[in-house]
């Protein structure tokens, strides 16, 4: 294995996690298209506390993903009473509300230049400063948010979330608080997604606020629906096709892009449970 | 200049942008309305008229209206044919539908800038010299985009409330089953107010290309501004959009002189929010 080879793993595993919190808040029926902007809200925090407050990586981490849940609480309180797609809306122009606000709040964020030099990462006097090391990390936290994924859906909580999605007002009528439960799979997901983005940050040792727009949180929903918005393996499996694509066509974003675009349609049209159905459905026996 | 002169300059801006806005918004509440999609590539559209009105006026030196005309009936075949081969599965299914123009927004923009390239261009201004109002300054290029818009809006009014097909499309949007029972055909209607409601995001491209510079990213200002006006005002509601766009448009503009760009859109962004804790369904939307 190359160099480049351990930071496309590296890469692939910060994905599935950031990917697999948007699967928990997908699994709700909403979906989140601020998603990336909870992913910077944990990096820029985790940063500061770790940078200017001289927090250890573990604290500042932990910090980190407490504001991203934090702020998910506040705005999930808000509108997750609203229809689902105001909700989208909603999540839309908040992720653009916190990019302006990064770049606005210079002192602290370094405006548009961003944060630099963030040191590595380090946990129990283990510093994780090379990609090899890093990959042992990012490959542990991965497995665990894909294992958590995988055993919440066999708990009740996991069955109320399908409830939920399935028929909101069944569900309600059926005696579950499916604002209750929306909320909560809305700030788990975004706390995940700020567990993604404090090891980014630290991996990438950079941080500004194009790092985390728009364009991530629609690669991220790409990820999810061509990986399977049902399946526990959709976020893995997404997330392994799509991270390496951008390096294999490099020098060709557009066409890069366009492929998703039509990658994402035919998908949708064709295989509503995204790749992760297709074993499902040799097995049936076509 | 005394500080009501720069209100009232600055009220005046806002209410070029409002109409910008409003042309966007009431495209995108019609594409919602008639289909219950959140048309995410409907800065596309935005981008792709004005690339078609600045075609034809420096390419092919048509003039001006009768460019911005033929960018509306292209557009409106466009959306046609789009709605017809990648979005018909999707009608009234909100999720799938909305990352669908997801997708579709990826090769719109991405196609733009493999034909385009990246970088803005600029056409020339469509009339020169400046309309005094007392001791406030348009420069006549704006008042004609104004007056041009206007008309526009107008049009499309006039055909929503008082046509036959116009009839149907409301019908639909208040009740599929009900106008289907009635006699309307669903077939047509949907790529027809899919093609409209690209076709105003287009004519508000092409209207806006000579204010300001051509490039493939130029949708994503005013869309995210529309987003905005239709939570502001209520998705699905024409009048709501109305009201939420000058609103929007002015205070942005009175904001913006006395604070920065940047500062007067977080404001904005934030008494949004703020709004849908007290009316979640926006200024004049119908609760559901």
């Amino acid at each position: 294995m190359t160099d480049f080879h351990v930071h496309l793993a590296v890469l692939v595993c910060l994905n599935v996690v950031i990917v697999s919190g948007l699967a928990l808040i997908s699994r709700t029926g909403q979906l989140s298209l601020g998603h990336g902007a909870f992913v910077g809200i944990a990096a820029y925090a985790a940063v500061l506390a770790h940078m200017k407050a001289g927090w250890p990586f573990w604290l500042s981490a932990l910090g980190g993903i407490a504001a991203a849940a934090l702020v998910a609480l506040v705005l999930g309180w808000v509108i997750l009473r609203l229809r689902g797609v105001y909700f989208v809306l909603v999540t839309f122009a908040f992720a653009e509300l916190v990019r302006l606000a990064l770049l606005d709040w210079s002192a602290l964020t370094g405006g548009a230049n961003g944060i630099a030099g963030i040191p590595p990462a380090t946990l129990f006097g283990v510093a994780f400063d090379t990609k090899a090391r890093f990959l042992v990390l990012a490959l542990g936290v991965a497995a665990a948010s894909a294992f958590f994924l995988k055993r919440l859906a066999t708990t009740p909580t996991g069955h109320a979330y399908d409830a939920v999605s399935e028929n909101p007002a069944l569900a309600e009528a059926s005696g579950l608080n499916v604002h209750r439960l929306q909320l909560q799979a809305f700030v788990i997901g975004c706390a995940i997604a700020g567990l993604g983005g404090v090891l980014l940050a630290h991996y990438v040792g950079f941080v500004s606020p194009e790092s985390f727009n728009t364009t991530l949180s629609i690669n991220v929903i790409v990820m999810l629906v061509i990986g399977g918005r049902q399946s526990v393996w959709g976020p893995l499996i997404g997330a392994a096709i799509l991270t390496p694509l951008p390096e294999l066509l490099r020098g060709a974003v557009q066409t890069q892009h366009i492929f998703y675009g039509a990658a994402l349609i035919l998908i949708l049209h064709f295989m509503p449970g995204g790749l992760a159905s297709l074993p499902g459905r040799f097995a049936k026996g076509r | 200049m005394d500080l009501s002169l720069l209100i009232g300059q600055a009220v005046v801006n806002g209410l070029v942008v409002g109409l910008l806005y409003l042309l966007m918004a009431v495209g995108f509440t019609l594409v919602f309305g008639v289909m219950r999609i959140v048309n995410f590539a409907h800065a596309e559209f935005y981008m792709l008229g004005a690339f078609v009105t600045f075609i034809c006026v420096t390419r092919f030196e048509l003039p001006f209206l009768p460019s911005v005309a033929l960018t509306l009936v292209i557009a409106v075949l466009v959306g046609w044919v789009i709605e017809w081969a990648v979005l018909k599965p999707f009608r009234h299914d909100e999720l799938n539908g909305m990352i669908a123009t997801i997708g579709l927004a990826m090769i719109l923009q991405n196609g733009a800038l493999m034909l385009f390239g990246p970088d803005p261009q600029s056409m020339p201004s469509v009339a020169t010299g400046v309309l005094r109002l007392g001791d406030l300054l348009v420069p006549n290029s704006r008042v004609y985009v104004v007056l041009c818009s206007a008309a526009v809006l107008l049009a499309m009014w006039l055909f929503l409330r008082y046509s036959r097909t116009g009839r149907a499309l409301r019908a639909v949007v208040q009740d599929i089953e009900i106008a289907q029972i009635q006699g309307i055909k669903a077939r047509l209607i949907y790529p027809l107010g899919f093609g409209l409601g690209v076709g105003l995001a287009a004519v508000a491209g092409g209207l806006m290309a000579p204010l300001f510079s051509v490039s493939p990213f130029i949708g994503a200002g005013p869309m995210l501004k529309a987003f905005i006006v239709v939570i502001l005002g209520g998705l699905g509601s024409i009048p709501g959009a109305a009201l939420a766009s000058l609103l929007l448009g002015i205070t942005e503009s009175v904001a913006g002189t006395f604070l920065s760009t940047s500062t007067a859109d977080i404001l904005i962004f934030a008494l949004v929010i703020g709004m849908l804790v007290v009316r979640p369904s926006g200024l004049l939307g119908r609760p559901e």
